[in-house]
């Protein structure tokens, strides 16, 4: 044990009081939007709500999450985070298998050719057109497809591969499984905890994805959670940028804004608490790859 | 085994190096009707065009002076968090304090932004209620030049400070414990031990990280930009891909953002290999 002097003491003090405000200002924010979004309406426009709700309603919350639009949105969100989470890690562990095994003919080649992509892309404008033309706009796919497979978890997957024994893939090959079987029956089962963090990468971009919603969709059908708070956010920011009466008069009120803003929040916070073990392993896994 | 890979070649070649072939129209007039085989080749007229083009020059300078302030002022506050946490020993406390700050990089820049957008508020906004009670006149943060990239820089510190710090104090657990036992016994206090031992330790992880971040310089925050921006701070807020995107996509001038966003690709691409070229050279570590 090191020695408690009043030095160490006051080093202490100093470390706990600065950590403790990084907590405080991280939280304060949530603490002012939750609060607007309970508060009364009053209040919030007088400027009265801080960090503690002033009065209490949930008719605003109430309002937002039974808007037709808003449980809309939520049901695309979910479809897109559950098929595209799922099919990504599919194809991505398909591809980092082979990827894997250095002796596979060409295995280099392509290797470079994902990481090349890491680096340099076509832009905004040439990935727009390649959707038109294939005819994804207005269609979920757009939002799916060109986001299967995320290189830097491919990599991660694949040195995760590599990590494991070889001996277990050469006596499944003895007894005559084809690489397909020794993929899904004894590869993945034993990487179940590379395939949960990645999978919670792949479902957080999936659902916080808000970019190529905007470049892809823009039938109101087919808009995500994110699209549609965008549209609240945008909306009743008009009230500083002294729009028109006629805007004035659709522009949602500040609690509608801050409650839309917590009921989009919620579904992530209530599973963080569960994958919080999960992430902090797969930044490992992916750091000490070196 | 190359059966395994085929959906994810077809995945390669169809969304990301059939864009690259869109690149071509960089250097036409692009007709959206023509495509790409029926439009008129103009050359680098559009490169001309970007040179000489005022709105592209301020766009890079936004570009640069954002993403410059971002790694001065953000990229030293995560190791400092890595440094601290390492000398909590209450476990409590420190799985508290890093739940917390991990939390802001799980949740969407529109959420983030729309958070912002009414702390930052100046009708009853919780700053300029603060302000206010100071005697001060309420600041229209979002709109006003002279302080929206305060607010940039801000924010993006407020969602990444925290993640950023995981890799650095995954750095700390692999320095040997022996390390400090012995510094202990030769009278090294815990300051001490932090700048010897510590620091060092995790000196190849931090410059690294830093020529990583070097590497998308010309990336300020485009989505961040999006969802925060408007039209009365494009001058000190519009980055190259905010511009990209408003110029290719609302006034459907595709070939001028093409070479736009090329340009952006090629100056990102050689920061890219040039750190990596450094990083060999001077950590005998290459990023890939």
């Amino acid at each position: 044990m090191r020695s408690k002097t009043i030095g160490s003491l006051c080093f202490d003090a100093g470390i706990y009081l600065f950590l403790t405000a990084m907590g405080l200002i991280t939280l304060l924010p949530f603490a002012n939007v939750l609060s607007k979004s309970v508060s009364e309406e009053w209040a919030i426009t007088s400027g009265k709500v801080g960090i503690f709700p002033v009065g209490f309603q949930l008719d605003t919350m109430k309002f937002v999450v039974t808007s037709s639009q808003f449980l809309h949105s939520l049901l695309i969100s979910v479809i897109v985070t559950l098929v595209g989470t799922l099919l990504s890690l599919l194809i991505t562990a398909m591809t980092a298998y082979p990827l894997s095994k250095r002796e596979l003919p060409g295995s280099g080649i392509l290797i470079v050719m994902f990481i090349f992509t890491m680096m340099f892309s076509g832009g905004i404008i040439p990935n727009y057109l390649l959707i038109r033309q294939l005819g994804l706009i207005n269609h979920l796919g757009s939002l799916i497809l060109p986001a299967l497979i995320n290189v830097f978890n491919m990599l991660v997957i694949k040195s995760y591969f590599e990590s494991l024994p070889e001996s277990l893939e050469e006596s499944a090959k003895l007894e005559g499984a084809r690489n397909y079987t020794i993929l899904f029956r004894i590869i993945l089962p034993l990487s179940a905890p590379v395939l949960a963090t990645i999978g919670l990468f792949y479902a957080v971009s999936f659902w916080n994805d808000y970019f190529n919603p905007m470049l892809y969709i823009n039938s109101s059908n087919l808009k995500p959670l994110q699209l549609y708070l965008q549209d609240i956010v945008m909306n009743a920011d008009s009230s500083s940028l002294n729009r028109s009466a006629d805007d004035l008069m659709n522009v949602p009120a500040e609690g509608v804004r801050a409650a839309t803003v917590i009921a989009s929040t919620v579904p992530i916070l209530l599973v963080y608490p569960f994958l919080q073990k999960y992430f902090i392993k797969g930044v490992l896994i992916g750091s000490v790859k070196g | 085994m190359y059966a395994l890979l085929l959906p994810g070649l077809a995945f390669l070649l169809l969304f990301k190096y059939t864009p690259m072939y869109g690149i071509l129209i960089a250097f036409q007039d692009f007709n959206i009707f023509g495509g790409i085989g029926g439009s008129d080749w103009v050359g680098l007229a559009q490169f001309e065009k970007l040179i000489h083009s005022s709105d592209f020059m301020n766009v890079l300078i936004n570009t640069l002076v954002i993403s410059l302030y971002k790694i001065v002022i953000l990229f030293p506050i995560p190791v400092l968090i890595a440094l601290l946490l390492n000398e909590v020993k209450r476990m409590f406390f420190k799985r508290t304090i890093q739940t917390v700050i991990y939390l802001p990089h799980f949740l969407s820049w529109v959420i983030i932004s729309g958070s912002f957008i009414t702390i930052l508020s100046p009708a009853g906004g919780l700053v300029n209620e603060i302000i206010r009670s100071f005697g001060g006149h309420p600041v229209s943060f979002l709109t006003d030049n002279q302080f929206f990239r305060s607010v940039i820089v801000f924010t993006a510190g407020w969602k990444e400070t925290g993640w950023n710090a995981i890799v650095f104090i995954a750095a700390i657990a692999g320095i040997e414990q022996e390390q400090y036992e012995a510094a202990a016994i030769d009278g090294a206090g815990r300051i001490r031990q932090m700048i010897s031992i510590t620091l060092p330790g995790i000196l190849p992880t931090v410059v690294l990280m830093f020529i990583l971040r070097i590497g998308s310089l010309l990336e300020a925050g485009t989505e961040q930009i999006l969802t925060m921006y408007n039209p009365l701070v494009y001058q000190t807020g519009d980055v190259i891909g905010t511009y990209v995107y408003r110029l290719g996509l609302g006034q459907q001038d595709y070939s001028f953002s093409t070479a736009v966003g090329l340009f952006n690709s090629v100056v990102g691409f050689v920061l890219v290999l040039s750190g990596n070229m450094l990083s060999r050279k001077f950590l005998n570590r290459s990023i890939w």
